[in-house]
């Protein structure tokens, strides 16, 4: 959290999807951050510690895919909820960290707000 | 009666078939000596016929077939106690690439009772596993290739639906913004069929699951108050090709869209229902809503680029539309008849 809003680090290699995604968390409120992959996006996460979400690409140049990313960061920050999107259109949801959720590309702006808010929420709450 | 003798002669027929055998063969005494031996067997692996009868199988060639697990089967066929069915094994020969062999070995029974003789037939499946190899290899190139096609389609339509996005939540001007959420609507409705295509199987869409799924993304991004306006879908089991789907999917989404926005301006409650039934060639498409109706006459809008697509796909599918008035609402049918096309295929005149 920063000044009250829940930060989301949007993770993509296509500039404009990540444009398109930034655009879309801080329509809904948030603070956004960005990376162009998961070397840059752990990069990040090390560098601060406000970071409540992170919605990640599947298929990424770099040492991890948007999988591999999603299990590093469910093990080095627990509490950093997680949205994994990927234009493969069956994905296996038990390859991803339990309790992440998962889009197939193209997903519609208000899927994805919605499941930021539940996520977001359910942290709130607890 | 023939008395017990050590020497036994084969009767030349039994060599005759065994020379003669299109499939490799050898015919061999019960301590593994050959008796016979096919001419498509030396042809295959090398070994001059002159020089093979008599010999023990282990002394063929340069000594490629002492092969021990080979020798104690066979010796455990001979005995009785096993049989070899397809038993495959490496054939090693120096200066020569190793093949795959499946050999089948049995007694020959011909009622010689004491006289116990093997056949054993030698495939030689190298170059036919290859070829299986080569297949899956293609195989598999080509579902990761598929895989490739749609997953730069979905990014593709992901970057385009973001663009449109975007733009309507910059734009000031309230129509502008409706026309660009109802570009990304029709850009989600044909990715809607990617996503369906992608998961069944022989190109065809199944329209239940297609439909359903549409209609829940235009709600979602639509309606905001789900306990006064809602979408049914009812549609039968059908399932059509892609391009069918595309145009059904696409005036399904034109037709929804215009109902959520003019159809209930005021009412507390509103339902729209898309079904579509066929039978053999026919089918039909309804999209009803229990709303005001439709303006006619003078009151009734100018025909927007929404009507111009339904339009247009109608006469696409070789269907008709047909627009009602439901007291209370509208319902828009399009119909679609193998026989109506047959005729409508008739030039008339202007």
């Amino acid at each position: 959290m920063k000044n009250g809003r829940a930060v989301v680090l949007v993770v993509d290699d296509s500039a404009l999807i990540r444009m398109g995604a930034v655009d879309l968390v801080q329509s809904a409120g948030y603070e956004s951050l960005e990376a162009q992959d998961a070397d840059e996006a752990i990069r990040i996460l090390e560098s601060r510690d406000d970071i409540d979400l992170v919605f990640t690409d599947v298929q990424m140049p770099g040492t991890m895919d948007g999988i591999k990313l999603a299990h590093y960061i469910r093990n080095r920050w627990p509490p950093v909820k997680l949205i994994v999107a990927s234009g493969q259109a069956i994905l296996d949801e038990s390859s991803l960290p339990l309790g992440s959720r998962y889009f197939a590309k193209p997903y519609t702006d208000h899927a994805i707000t919605d499941a930021m808010a539940r996520l977001l929420a359910k942290d709130s709450a607890a | 009666m023939p008395t017990k003798s050590t020497v036994y002669v084969e009767a030349p027929s039994t060599l005759a078939v065994v020379v003669f055998s299109n499939e490799p063969l050898l015919f061999l005494s019960a301590d593994l000596k050959i008796i016979a031996a096919s001419i498509s067997f030396c042809r295959a692996f090398d070994i001059a016929p002159a020089t093979i009868v008599g010999r023990h199988l282990s002394a063929l060639g340069d000594g490629e077939w002492a092969i021990p697990k080979l020798t104690s089967l066979l010796n455990a066929t001979a005995s009785g106690s096993a049989r070899i069915e397809a038993y495959e094994l490496d054939l090693k020969r120096p200066n020569q690439k190793t093949r795959q062999l499946v050999v089948n070995a049995q007694i020959l029974d011909d009622g010689e009772k004491d006289h116990i003789r093997l056949l054993v037939a030698v495939t030689d499946v190298t170059d036919a596993r290859a070829a299986a190899r080569l297949k899956d290899d293609l195989l598999n190139e080509k579902a990761i290739l598929i895989q490739e096609v749609q997953h730069r389609v979905a990014n593709s339509l992901q970057i385009i639906a973001s663009v449109l996005m975007q733009s309507a939540r910059r734009v000031q001007s309230d129509e502008a913004r409706g026309h660009l959420q109802n570009a990304h609507h029709r850009v989600m409705s044909i990715a809607a069929v990617q996503k369906q295509l992608s998961t069944s199987k022989g190109g065809k869409v199944p329209l239940k699951a297609y439909l359903t799924l549409l209609c829940e993304s235009l709600g979602a991004s639509m309606i905001a108050d789900e306990d006064r306006l809602s979408i049914a879908v009812d549609v039968d089991d059908s399932s059509v090709e892609a391009d069918v789907s595309v145009s059904l999917g696409l005036i399904v989404t034109e037709l929804v869209i215009n109902a959520l926005k003019h159809a209930f301006p005021d009412q507390p409650k509103g339902k729209i229902t898309v079904s579509y039934r066929s039978s053999d060639c026919d089918w039909t498409l309804i999209i009803a809503d229990d709303g005001i109706g439709m303006p006619v006459g003078r009151a009734a809008p100018k025909p927007g680029l929404g009507t111009g697509i339904v339009e247009a796909l109608t006469k696409n599918l070789q269907g008709e539309l047909e627009v009602s008035s439901a007291e209370p609402g509208t319902i828009v049918t399009i119909r679609h008849q193998a026989d109506a096309q047959d005729q409508a295929a008739v030039p008339t005149a202007a």
